[in-house]
């Protein structure tokens, strides 16, 4: 069936998704990029450029480069958001026959939606070019407060593009279907919107297959862009008291800071310092001039604390618009890539006292969940085709209590998927298969699911028989465990019924109790596995005696018994790791030397020939 | 003849069951098949995914680099192009050594030549200046435009005729 394609037609940017194998992906524009400027031009050579191409001769053809027209569709001219805008906006508008606006570009008027319509029509285009089929449907994303006129006129838009326009939904709404929220029930959902230029918050109470938009709010004119403005106003500031050079007016080095400045708020995300270092930024009267500024992110955070501040106010008014508080808000969903800035999410976090929904990436979410609304009108998202995953890790229990996982918790089932395991002691003719679920490293933390014997395994020294262990899991989440003796042929196995019959909460609270126990486990796992090496030593050091004889000294042959003795007692007695993990080295020297006695190695004063410790 | 009739019934009953139980098979197979075709074609789909990460794996770095290439620049404008002084000779094979190593990498530069006419597909403009050149062409070349594996990662910055 052919795809159709999620929109995201942004004021400066817009994104592309479609449904692959259920989830959503974003696709690369022609010019290999996840997001493509909203603009347009026609340039000086009468061609028509749409995207980063219009974007790149905007400098000398400003008139003929559209930019923001999102923020004139289906709007009527005489609005004041309209009036506003003109004053800034670099190419002329006019007031349509029917009251609407008329944008000038070259030497024809074109109305917002034609303007848009190029931008859908070279989205269309490589989405084509990529994905190798033909689109003929869309679904397209408008801010929640687009009135009835803005969203028929991005309606159109789709038309004029050659787009079947299945539906126009709501950016939040887009926002809140990528991160699932939509199946929960009777639940209210902000989300904080805020983009390069524009902020926007919307409340959202999902109930039964229904989002409803409570109420919405924001500032048309505050973004990341402005953040960027104010890091250069300082670094240009600071710059001016240090060297006493004003570099504002000089076209280049302003590029170059520009662009630096942006480096510099993307870093400070995720380190506290960031140095921004131009050198050869201009040249003074006594030769060039290097532009060296340290920006941390105190500083910054200290540049942009009134814009963080506005937004929160702009938050408590829409939730109490709303008619909420703010410990009725049950989720809250980051959009748009300023989010990524920790001193957001930390004031998002502290306003709702709540961790904020932030794992999808903040550019792509709105594009990622107009894909998803396409998925369903697709019918790609059909429960038949649905495939679960386990909640919990499958395993066994393994010598020392230690849980081997067998099959990770959230694969994908049905699957199936087998480990070959041995014997722990010689002669071991029976083995016990202990099937274990959750996510704790020691066996005896976690769940129990069932145990059975395979005996009959022929005897043989510890190590040398080969038990296959396999799980199978069907898509009904019944699971076979089976153990097969290679040598022998033998095999046993069991099936269990509920493995995955757990509710909700008991998974998040086995899970919880996991991450919580983790430290605590590892140390547990050590001293297992430190104990079983020290016994490997142990059975390794009486083998060699045993075999050696006669061929090594009794002084030899008392030390290394001694040393068994004493790693014997550590590995019974002591709960220390580095305890018994020095015991079984000293015994494993002493054990060196049978090797250095046998080879003949050890010569008058070859003391120091030891060989390096494994 | 009311048990032909119910025998009858039976029959039909049975027959709807199986006709059921035909469209069901179909659909599952369907439903296998593509599952299964999925799962190729995803296969394909990554193998040649992953050669595009391998190839531009680098570009985050290699466009950081670029910036350094600009410094070079921006010094040896500074200080003069004559190779001949020592500091500039040295400063110029360095950059040469790390522009080399970059196009080990698959970096390429875009070449411009002044008096071409602008290509917003491959420049930037900074600035429209007067000249005694044609409208639109290329005066100056203010920053160098690179490509790596062929995608344009910086666009040159040019000075167009107005």
């Amino acid at each position: 069936m052919a795809k159709i394609l999620g929109i995201d037609l942004g004021t400066t940017n817009s994104a592309m998704a479609i449904i692959e194998a259920g989830e959503p992906k974003i696709l690369e524009n022609s010019e290999g990029n996840r997001t493509t400027p909203s603009v347009v031009a026609i340039s000086k050579s009468n061609e028509r450029l749409v995207g980063l191409l219009a974007k790149r001769q905007s400098v000398v053809n400003p008139k003929n480069t559209i930019s923001s027209v999102k923020r004139l569709i289906g709007r009527n001219f005489e609005d004041k958001e309209v009036q506003r805008d003109k004053s800034w906006l670099p190419f002329d508008i006019q007031k349509s026959s029917t009251g609407g606006v008329e944008i000038k570009m070259a030497d024809r008027w074109y109305k917002p939606e034609e303007i848009s319509a190029m931008v859908l029509a070279k989205i269309k285009a490589d989405a084509e070019a990529k994905i190798g089929e033909k689109i003929e449907e869309a679904v397209i994303t408008v801010p929640a407060y687009f009135d009835d006129s803005q969203r028929q006129a991005t309606k159109n838009a789709g038309e004029i593009a050659g787009l079947k326009v299945r539906r126009i939904i709501n950016e939040p709404t887009a926002a809140a279907l990528a991160y699932g929220l939509n199946k929960q029930k009777n639940e209210q959902i902000v989300v904080y919107d805020f983009g390069g230029g524009t902020f926007d918050i919307s409340v959202l109470e999902v109930g039964d297959e229904t989002v409803e938009v409570k109420s919405t709010g924001g500032d048309t004119h505050l973004g990341g862009d402005d953040f960027d403005r104010k890091i250069i106003e300082h670094l240009i500031s600071e710059y001016k008291k240090q060297e006493g050079i004003d570099i504002s007016s000089d076209p280049l080095a302003l590029q170059r800071l520009k662009e630096a400045a942006e480096r510099a708020k993307h870093e400070l995300s995720t380190v506290f310092e960031s140095e921004i270092n131009l050198p050869y930024i201009t040249s003074g009267a006594s030769g060039p001039k290097h532009f060296l500024l340290k920006l941390t992110r105190a500083k910054l955070e200290e540049l942009i604390k009134a814009e963080i501040e506005r937004s929160i106010e702009l938050v408590e008014k829409t939730i109490k618009e709303a008619g909420f508080k703010p410990s009725d808000i049950d989720e809250v969903v980051m959009v748009g890539g300023q989010t990524r800035m920790p001193a957001i999410q930390e004031a998002v976090k502290k306003f709702f006292n709540k961790e904020p929904h932030k794992g999808i990436n903040p550019d792509e979410v709105v594009a990622a969940g107009a894909a998803i609304q396409a998925g369903i009108f697709q019918g790609d998202v059909k429960d038949v085709l649905l495939l679960d995953v386990i909640p919990l890790t499958l395993g066994i229990e393994t010598y020392g209590g230690v849980a081997t996982p067998i099959l990770e918790k959230n694969t994908t089932i049905p699957t199936q998927k087998s480990q070959v395991f041995s014997t722990a002691a010689d002669n071991q003719t029976s083995v016990e298969i202990h099937i274990l679920q959750g996510e704790r490293s020691m066996a005896s933390d976690n769940k129990t699911l069932a145990k059975f014997i395979l005996d009959g395994v022929p005897p043989s020294p510890r190590g040398i028989p080969q038990i296959e262990v396999s799980f199978d899991i069907d898509a009904d989440g019944i699971l076979n465990v089976s153990a097969k003796d290679k040598a022998s042929g033998k095999s046993q196995s069991v099936r269990i019924e509920a493995s995955t019959q757990l509710s909700k909460d008991d998974i998040e609270k086995l899970k919880q109790e996991a991450a919580g126990h983790s430290e605590e486990d590892k140390r547990k796992k050590e001293l297992a596995e430190t104990k079983n090496h020290a016994e490997q030593t142990i059975y390794l050091a009486e083998k060699s005696v045993r075999e050696a004889g006669d061929k090594i000294p009794a002084e030899l042959k008392d030390a290394i018994n001694q040393k068994t003795e004493k790693l014997k007692t550590s590995i019974h007695q002591s709960q220390n790791i580095e305890e018994i993990k020095s015991a079984a080295s000293e015994l494993s020297l002493e054990l060196q030397k049978i090797g250095q006695i046998m080879y003949g190695q050890n010569k008058e004063g070859g003391e120091e020939q030891k060989p390096p410790q494994q | 003849m009311a048990e032909e009739i119910k025998e009858e019934s039976q029959n039909k009953e049975e027959q709807s069951s199986i006709s059921d139980c035909e469209k069901q098979r179909d659909e599952y197979l369907d439903g296998w098949k593509r599952a299964k075709a999925d799962l190729l074609n995803y296969k394909k789909d990554e193998s040649k995914r992953f050669e595009a990460i391998i190839r531009f794996a680098n570009e985050a770095i290699v466009k950081d680099l670029v910036t350094v290439l600009d410094s070079f620049d921006l010094a040896l404008n500074t200080l003069g192009g004559d190779e001949e002084f020592k500091t500039q000779k040295g400063l110029y094979l360095i950059r040469r050594q790390l522009e080399d190593i970059m196009k080990l990498s698959g970096l390429e530069r875009v070449i411009i030549s002044v008096g071409q006419p602008f290509d917003p597909g491959l420049q930037e403009a900074v600035a429209e200046v007067e000249s005694d050149k044609a409208s639109g062409a290329i005066i100056e070349e203010v920053e160098k435009g690179y490509t790596l594996h062929g995608k344009l990662i910086r666009s040159a910055r040019v000075k167009v005729a107005k």
